[in-house]
């Protein structure tokens, strides 16, 4: 009997037990975002893909080029400040102590004991890149790459983080005072990003011969058929996105969404695929165009990603169908108003979000938050989806203002007509088709581009 | 050089440099000034591919 368990050696195999199923449940955590992080790359192939597609052929690499910088420079600045701003604005304007989400804080960067923060800053990087990148499709073909990165960066690292900050983090004061409910994101990446860019687009003005006397011109996508599969890429990297705004817990509580309420991905796939069928359904009874029906995919995720853990999704699907035609409407407003978006981000992103957030208030109000949070209230979300749009589109317009007035805004007339490609980048999209040689000789080895650059 | 520890047991963060709080600040501004010079580099080439054109 002397082999025989004793109560200390039993306790100490469960504490055993215990250490090594906290640790593979803090993998796991990290896994499922790292995947999520790695799905939403997607979105940004999906963005490159039909932005060089929807613009003319002698502006394709100008757009794609002003894409792949986005990503490269929202990145480092959301690391400079990005998080941190996230951390310490929840209460508004005034910061609160979060050292710890400082650059220079030992908690950026690899840690043994911190199995949480890089991977959280890396989604959240991506949702900012998402974000900045919304405004890269309206402007092309007539912006500075120079202005756009300025615009950019404060809209994936500073403005779309603010808005998180206030409606996106579990202290923060549009929850805390109105029980404010946007789990998808649609307010404060979408809602923010497309007034943001509407904002811009006032100050940037149309294409050339994008109106003539008054009356809005079709400038055709020189691949339409790229657009199209882009936009099935952004779809498939909305599933990272989606992931990404969930909260996998540790211990008994499980999935969460990020204001702690109970969900799980079961209810976010429901909604989600409701949502795209939906959008995609009512952008093409709005447009017969294969470019809006797309487009709708998009729409109809986005009009029920606010409440994508609360909805019904025989309601979703018909949420995203009713929106899916009013994108479409509003798009011609806007457009009406010599508003000249080349890829109608301001209703897919813009009208959308506001509306996405203004539908939780009407179809779920009353539905309780957790602790002591006032529950989901119209007045809540009505108010929340004002200031998600004031808070995109002030800055926006106000920095480009700043840009327009120190003509470093838009590329001058002659270089939008002669095409971007052929005045800034070294490369041809297309040589052959525009008449220059595949074969050259170069002094630089396996040089890609083509030609000389500008002219 | 740079080695913020120098064995692994009781170890919290443990990059290059995490001891180092000068060196921290100096990489951050090291990048700051790296995106800001891209910026400024890319306005200068548009500048310069802009004036060509015109002449």
């Amino acid at each position: 009997m002397d082999n025989a368990p004793t109560l200390e050696s039993l306790q100490a195999a469960l504490d055993a037990q215990q250490a090594v199923f906290q640790m593979h449940q803090s993998m796991n955590v990290e896994v499922f975002y790292w995947w999520c992080t790695a799905i939403m790359i997607m979105i940004h192939a999906g963005f490159l893909a039909y932005e060089m597609g929807a613009s003319r052929s002698k502006n394709a690499l100008a757009a794609g080029i002003k894409n792949i910088l986005a990503l490269a420079v929202i990145i480092p600045t959301f690391y400079l400040f990005g998080w941190w701003i996230y951390n310490a604005f929840p209460n508004g304007f005034i910061p609160i102590e979060a050292a710890g989400a400082l650059p220079w804080s030992t908690s950026m960067g690899p840690d043994v004991t911190d199995m949480g923060t890089g991977i959280f800053w890396a989604a959240f990087a991506m949702f900012g890149a998402t974000t900045g990148s919304i405004l890269s499709g309206a402007v092309i073909e007539r912006i500075r790459v120079s202005a756009f990165l300025i615009l950019t960066v404060f809209l994936g690292s500073v403005v779309w983080i603010l808005a998180g900050a206030w409606g996106w983090h579990p202290d923060g004061w549009l929850l805390t005072k109105l029980g404010y409910h946007d789990v998808g994101a649609s307010g404060v990446v979408h809602a923010v990003a497309g007034f943001f860019t509407l904002g811009v687009l006032i100050n940037l003005g149309p294409r050339v011969g994008k109106f003539i006397n008054g009356v809005a011109q079709t400038i055709a996508p020189h691949s339409l058929p790229m657009t199209l599969i882009g936009l099935m890429m952004i779809i498939f990297g909305f599933f990272g996105f989606l992931g990404g705004c969930i909260i996998f817990n540790g211990g008994e509580t499980g999935w969460t969404t990020i204001y702690n309420n109970p969900t799980n991905l079961s209810a976010f796939a429901f909604n989600t695929l409701m949502g795209f069928a939906g959008g995609v359904i009512g952008c093409y009874i709005a447009s017969r165009d294969p470019f809006w029906t797309m487009s709708g995919g998009l729409v109809g995720i986005i009009s029920v990603a606010a409440g994508l853990d609360l909805y019904d999704p025989e309601l979703a699907f018909i949420i995203a169908v009713v929106t899916g035609v009013l994108a479409v409407k509003f798009a011609k407003l806007i457009e009406n108003f010599g508003i000249d978006d080349a890829v109608g981000a301001v209703a897919v992103h813009g009208f959308t979000g506001v509306w996405a957030v203004f539908l939780v208030g009407v179809f779920a109000a009353g539905m309780p938050n957790v602790g002591d949070l006032p529950p989901i209230s119209f007045v809540g979300q009505t108010i929340g989806a004002i200031v998600m749009a004031a808070v995109g589109f002030i800055p926006g317009y106000g920095i480009s203002l700043i840009l327009k007035k120190a003509n470093a805004l838009r590329v001058p007339k002659e270089a939008e007509e002669l095409g971007l490609d052929e005045v800034e980048i070294i490369a041809k999209p297309y040589p052959e088709v525009n008449g220059v040689p595949a074969v050259t000789s170069s002094d630089v080895p396996n040089k890609l581009a083509n030609s000389e650059p500008g002219v | 050089m740079g080695t913020s520890i120098s064995s692994w047991e009781n170890v919290g963060a443990y990059f290059t440099f995490a001891d180092n709080p000068v060196a921290l600040g100096l990489f951050t501004l090291g990048a700051a000034v790296i995106i800001v010079g891209l910026i400024a580099s890319i306005a200068k080439h548009e500048n310069e591919a802009f004036e060509k054109i015109e002449k």
